[in-house]
């Protein structure tokens, strides 16, 4: 018995560096093979969307000739830019709104102690288990009459992405949750009211939720097709891109307008991979930090 | 580009003189001095890429047309097969006017979305577009929308490199040199509206009967038939084929598509010099061949109801201004859009465009595309998925049945129709096969929707909710008019004639008197 | 079931542990659910005992009460203002003001209750019909508008709220009057506005945070969800939109209709489509779990260079915004795409699909369900992955020491160390993602938007079941991407997937520990 742990144990101690470079060749060829997979659909997008030869899907990954006129035709002969403007426009105002909200709701849940506060949590949990979706049927009618659909979509679209967004308090709860109590309780000791412990006490030390909040905030509007389709109700004027697009993918238009779409498609994931990228760090550290507890 | 826009400054012009001249006498009052305004519109039209511009173009030629009519117009574009659902899915804030594919139409009326056209421009209508458009117009006798194009049908475009005149004549030929030449015959068999081209090709029908407020009433179809299993057999000819694809959406690797116009200009460029168009080829099937046939279609314009009938006026006027001859002429010279107006047909440009007569070609083997409840689209669509799967003729009967189950579950499923009575017996060669629509009216009495032809000796029952639990019928069986128990024998018609069928219940439901009204 | 002594279940192997922990819970279900029962009973008598202290405090009130406090109870914060509360008096009064007013004006709170035909089965929602007239001036019909029965309904129900908020603030200003007497009875000093304003950034700082975002979830969630749960009790669909053709109560008929069984009853497409989801959402969340775990395990290995790379690769998927990518993805693999002709090309389809005549990984229902498994790894794996890096690096590194000294294997360390911690913390997670999945409308819809269609259902619910359609698309299906948009059937099938999410919940609720005690783990 004990002759054979010895033995285990000297096998290990002597290979334990050469298996320890074999697994993690290994890994490197896993990491590398999943690194191609999963950056080989933005290449055929951007391939695509170089495409001079064809405007529809031929089935080639390069462009038999290159060339910018997708980019050109994006932006000289279709409403892109406007489309692109409206939703920069809501990405931000999204973003600021959504994180106050956020913000408020999951802080309270956090560090207060009140009435009430088990029950809350519990409705919402129960009203997230509702689709979100079947609600826009009467957000859109009510909507449509105070006008704040087709033109104003921008605007009424914010809203909608704003107004529950409390609900979506768990990742920054489970931040919060991580600042010992302590801090707050010295500072309640020291004569501070509960808005400057707020204040002065944990968002200094929250930058990176804060950040990651506002990151979310910024992407929805980007990203949502199934409620600005409804609210925007085919207004060219308060078009967002995910819509506008979607259209070029009809079947009356998919011939004329494919490699269009690609390059549109490389425009609008710009800003939002720049963004991303620049603040990626704080992401992670919200996802990892808050995640965790949810 | 600037080509076309020169063309079209000096079509407007044009328009504009002989809009001085001719629209005026259309309507009774003077619109110069009676309608003399500033009204903001929204327009819905085709999405395709100038359509938009074009519209703003005319209408501004309208307005100087027009002195005293200012119109500040948006346009937007919404494709035509989806502009009719969107429009129904909020009537209230709906454009004002919109452009849409006829299938839509009585569910626009059922909607009250569609302002008809006045008495006197409805007849003006009538007499300036070819008799198919005007009949996708109407629905229950009267006109509803303003016809736009006369071209929304199908035919085929096959590369002339593969195919050669005579090859295209018969399915069975262009499958094998497709499958020859490891190219795709591309045709939509799992859209209902391409679906339908076998079945008409083997005779049978489908026909759907609307009241005057376009709520579908019963459906008259022939599809679950010997002729529907020739019909299925007469797909599998195609999609049991390798060179069978079912989007017909794009052109890749193409040696035949069947669609219509509006692919021209993508068949032009895939094919180049070698492409053909022509009609539909014909299939034989147990020795016997039949000519495929196909949809005719139409687009419409379609005004919205206005609270205020000045407006509703102005758009009427409108709406004729922008259908008429010169006008489609301008649509058909910038986007090869087929003309409804008898007038612009017969131009020399549009009898000469190759695509249009193709179209032509086909139309003579069309079925014009009338009302159509969206659960034959539903459900016809997956008749081409069987034939394609299917490995017995037991399959392709399932699939048929499946698709006749579907259709009586739809009339059976409306909530109304649950409720209400039906009469169902030997009528209209159905034998005691369709239900027949009753409406109430009073509370206690119902009436057949419809008169019927009843020869001597016929004999019926009205049901409640399309089953036997309440059926009312006659148990003296010797008068026209007789009260009628639950669950007794038929009611028998007397005297030959037209009547319509109707019945009044008891209070407490229990049974019924039924009686023969003679139709005028 | 006996319950085992600890003794006698450290004797149970692995197996038998799991076996006798699943019958403990299905053994604990009844008892589980008397105890819910009188949980609810009791919940309901404590609720009638406080309403009849209620009303003996409330009458105990009007008699100690002196003048003002009683003149409140007709005309609100008069108390409040006696004592010298003067804003929320105020505010109690103003809050009357504007009820009577909304509820008196032609077309306020009256008018709309009386529209409704509340509840009455075959009866419309609102009474006048808008309908077409003929104008013989300008030979064109106009449209003489009518009721809506959605606003008709909306209003309706918004009134009855307000109502019960006005009961509810009636009483509230009473019990104000009453702890106002109290306190002057003890001869201490009432609180004044000033203070009450100070206490809303210290003692009721939670009120000031939480108000907005709370109305914000009331006004855009409660109520349009309570909206639609009347909806299903009537016959809202396009044909009857409310604004040109009135609805109508029917009540439970539709139900009745979800659960037929038969040939183009609903229930066949229902039993599909839910087995399928709940199929989808297991694997979806499960294969991503664990891939994602492993990918982080990997990353985070000591040695493994370029460790921010490998992760900004993984979050691109996330930085994208999915309806570029999925679409693309879902066009690479059609059977003209690049991937798909490539597959087909090389004959990798299997025989049987050719056989079919299905030449595209999406033409075959359960090529398709893989592939789009398949494909959501793709997508969801970056977000396990951040996830799980965090809880990692949580794990106490002796452990491992500790455990490699004992000759255990990276395997052994994986099941006994890091999964049961991972599965500890990330319960909850596990459960709103399987919910999420449930409800993952973006990954079915941009990549297959259902198909390939079902052609042994056909259609239900006014559009034709594909065989990949999750219990969302085909809701959204029923209302926007049909002709005869059913509402009132999207909204049942609303409540049911609700039903499904909360019987789900509550199992893993009662099964997971960590989901206890949320202040158990910090």
């Amino acid at each position: 018995m004990a002759n054979t742990t010895d033995n285990k144990l000297k096998r290990k101690g002597m290979g334990a560096k050469a298996s320890r470079r074999l697994s993690n060749f290994v890994i490197y060829v896993i990491l590398i093979l999943i690194t191609v997979i999963w950056l080989f659909p933005f290449f055929g997008i951007v391939m695509e969307s170089f495409k001079i030869d064809t405007q529809a899907m031929d089935g080639e990954l390069f462009p038999k000739q290159w060339g910018f006129d997708n980019y050109i035709r994006l932006f000289k002969e279709t409403d892109f830019i406007k489309w692109f403007i409206n939703t920069a426009i809501m990405g931000v105002a999204t973003a600021v709104f959504q994180t106050f909200f956020v913000l408020a709701m999951s802080y309270t849940l956090s560090r207060l102690r009140f009435k009430g506060r088990k029950a809350l949590m519990n409705l919402m949990l129960i009203l997230g288990m509702f689709p979100g979706f079947l609600t826009m049927i009467l957000i859109y009618k009510v909507f449509s009459d105070l006008g704040l659909t087709m033109q104003m979509a921008p605007v009424g679209l914010v809203i909608v992405y704003c107004a529950s967004s409390g609900m979506g308090y768990y990742v920054s709860k489970g931040f919060f949750d991580t600042i010992p109590k302590t801090l707050d309780e010295a500072a309640r000791v020291d004569g501070a009211t509960r808005w400057q412990v707020f204040y002065k006490v944990i968002m200094p030390l929250s930058g990176s939720i804060i950040i990651y909040t506002i990151l979310m905030g910024f992407m929805a509007p980007w990203g949502d097709f199934m409620m600005a389709s409804y609210i925007i109700h085919e207004n060219s004027a308060g078009m967002s891109v995910a819509v506008g697009m979607y259209e070029w993918l009809s079947k009356t238009m998919l011939n004329s307008h494919y490699t269009m779409f690609c390059a549109a498609g490389v425009v609008v994931a710009i800003p939002v991979v720049a963004v991303f990228l620049a603040l990626q760090k704080y992401y992670v550290e919200g996802v990892t930090g808050g995640a965790v507890k949810g | 580009m600037k080509m076309s826009k020169i063309l079209s400054l000096v079509l407007a012009v044009m328009m504009l003189v002989t809009c001085l001249v001719a629209c005026k006498p259309k309507t009774p009052e003077n619109p110069n001095e009676d309608l003399k305004g500033t009204y903001d519109i929204t327009m819905w039209v085709s999405e395709k890429d100038g359509v938009a511009d074009q519209f703003k173009q005319q209408i501004a030629a309208f307005m100087e047309a027009n002195p005293g009519i200012v119109i500040n117009v948006q346009v937007e574009g919404v494709t035509e097969a989806d502009a009719g659902s969107k429009v129904i899915a909020d009537v209230a804030s709906a454009p004002d006017i919109y452009c849409f594919a006829q299938d839509q139409l009585a569910r626009l009326v059922q909607a009250a979305a569609l302002l008809k056209p006045g008495k006197a421009a409805a007849a003006a209508i009538a007499e300036a577009n070819d008799a198919g458009s005007v009949t996708a117009a109407k629905v229950a006798g009267e006109l509803q929308a303003y016809p736009l194009t006369s071209d929304n049908g199908y035919f085929m475009y096959y590369d002339k490199s593969v195919l050669s005149e005579e090859d295209v004549k018969d399915l069975a030929t262009i499958v094998a040199k497709s499958e020859a030449a490891n190219k795709k015959v591309r045709y939509a068999l799992e859209n209902a509206w391409y679906t339908a081209s076998f079945f008409f090709a083997t005779g049978c029908h489908h026909n759907w009967t609307t009241d005057e407020n376009g709520e579908f009433v019963s459906v008259d179809d022939t599809f679950n038939s010997d002729a529907g299993m020739i019909a299925m057999k007469g797909m599998q000819i195609l999609t049991k084929s390798t060179a069978y694809d079912s989007n017909a959406d794009i052109f890749t690797d193409a040696a035949v598509v069947v669609s219509g116009t509006w692919a021209a200009e993508d068949a032009k460029s895939y094919f180049g010099d070698n492409m053909g168009v022509t009609k539909l080829p014909s299939f034989t099937v147990e020795g016997k061949t039949y000519q495929l046939a196909s949809y005719s279609g139409y687009k419409l314009m379609g005004v919205k109801p206005q609270n205020d009938p000045k407006k509703g006026a102005v758009l009427s006027l409108l709406a004729q201004y922008l259908t008429n001859a010169e006008n489609q002429l301008a649509r058909f010279n910038e986007f090869g859009w087929g003309p409804s107006n008898k007038e612009a047909q017969a131009n020399e440009a549009v009898q000469a465009n190759v695509v249009l007569t193709a179209l032509a070609a086909q139309n003579q083997f069309a079925t014009p595309q009338g009302q159509i409840a969206g659960v034959f689209w539903d459900n016809a669509k997956l008749l081409g998925a069987v034939a394609k799967n299917a490995t017995t003729d037991a399959d392709l009967k399932k699939g048929l049945d499946d698709y006749t189950a579907a259709l009586a579950a739809f009339t059976k499923l409306t909530p109304e129709q649950r409720r209400s009575y039906t009469v169902i017996g030997g009528i209209k060669d159905s034998n005691w096969g369709t239900d027949f629509l009753m409406k109430e009216e009073p509370a206690g009495t119902w009436i057949s929707v419809e008169a019927f032809d009843l020869a001597a000796g016929t004999e019926f029952k009205v049901r409640k909710g399309m089953s036997w639990d309440v059926a009312f019928g006659d148990n003296a069986s010797n008068a026209d008019a007789s009260v009628g128990t639950n669950n007794k024998a038929n009611f028998k018609v007397e005297t030959a004639g037209k009547y319509y069928i109707k019945m009044v219940l008891n209070a407490d439901e229990t049974s019924a008197v039924i009686e023969l009204v003679p139709a005028e | 079931m006996k319950q085992l002594s600890d003794l006698a279940y450290l004797k149970l192997n692995k197996f038998q542990r799991f076996w006798y922990n699943f019958l403990m819970f299905l053994a604990a279900i009844p008892r589980w659910f008397v105890g819910l029962c009188k949980r609810i009973g009791r919940a309901v008598a404590d609720f009638f005992i406080d309403i009849k202290d209620g009303i003996l405090d409330i009458g105990r009130t009007f008699k100690q009460g002196n003048w003002a406090v009683k003149l409140s109870f007709l005309i609100f914060g008069m108390g409040n203002l006696y004592y010298g509360q003067i804003m929320r008096g105020l505010f109690f009064l103003l809050f009357e003001v504007i009820f009577i007013v909304y509820m008196i004006l032609p077309s306020g709170g009256i008018h709309w209750l009386s529209k409704g035909n509340w509840f009455q089965t075959g009866a419309t929602i609102g009474n006048q019909q808008g309908h077409l007239e003929y104008d013989p001036i300008y030979d064109t019909d106009k449209w003489i508008p009518g009721d809506d029965s959605v606003k008709v309904l909306l209003y309706g129900l918004l009134t009855i709220i307000f109502i019960i908020a006005f009961i509810w603030t009636w009483r509230l200003q009473i019990k104000q009057c009453r702890i106002c007497m109290d306190i002057t009875a003890k001869g201490k000093k009432i609180k004044s506005g000033k203070e009450d304003l100070k206490s809303l950034l210290d003692d009721q700082f939670h009120k000031t945070l939480l108000s907005l975002p709370v109305i914000g979830i009331l006004a855009f969630t409660v109520l349009p969800i309570i909206f639609m749960v009347l909806v299903a009790f009537t016959s809202y669909d396009a044909a009857h939109d409310g604004y040109s053709n009135l609805f109508s109560w029917v009540g439970l008929e539709h139900f009745n209709e979800l659960f037929d069984f038969g040939q183009g009853g609903l229930g066949l497409a229902f039993g599909e489509i839910l087995s399928w989801t709940l199929m989808w959402s297991f694997f979806a969340t499960f294969s991503n779990y664990f891939l994602g775990m492993f990918v982080a395990i990997m990353i985070n290995k000591k040695g493994i260079k370029l460790k921010k790379f490998w992760r900004t690769v993984l979050v691109m998927t996330i930085a994208i915004p999915q309806f570029v990518s999925l679409l693309y993805v879902s066009k690479m693999f059609d059977s003209s795409g690049i991937i798909g002709e490539l597959i087909r090309d090389m004959g990798w389809l299997p025989q049987s699909m050719v056989d079919a005549h299905q030449y595209s990984l999406w033409a075959n229902p359960t090529s398709a369900k893989i592939l789009l498994i398949v494909i959501n790894i793709w997508i969801g794996i970056p977000y396990i992955m951040l996830m799980a890096t965090g809880i990692l690096m949580n794990i106490p590194a002796d452990l491992y020491e500790s455990s490699r000294i004992d000759g255990a294997s990276p395997w052994q360390q994986y099941t006994r160390i890091t999964l049961p911690y991972m599965l500890f913390v990330t319960g909850p997670y596990l459960l709103t993602s399987f919910v999420g999945n449930l409800n993952n409308f973006n990954v079915i819809y941009l990549l297959t938007g259902g198909e390939p269609l079902n052609t042994e259902i056909g259609s239900a619910g006014g559009t034709v079941v594909g065989h990949t359609d999750l219990l969302i698309t085909w809701l959204f299906k029923m209302t926007l991407g049909s002709t005869d948009s059913r509402y009132y059937m999207a909204s049942i099938v609303g409540i049911l997937i609700f039903v499904v999410c909360a019987v789900l919940s509550l199992i893993v609720y009662n099964v997971i520990p960590s989901t206890k005690n949320e202040e158990d783990f910090k």
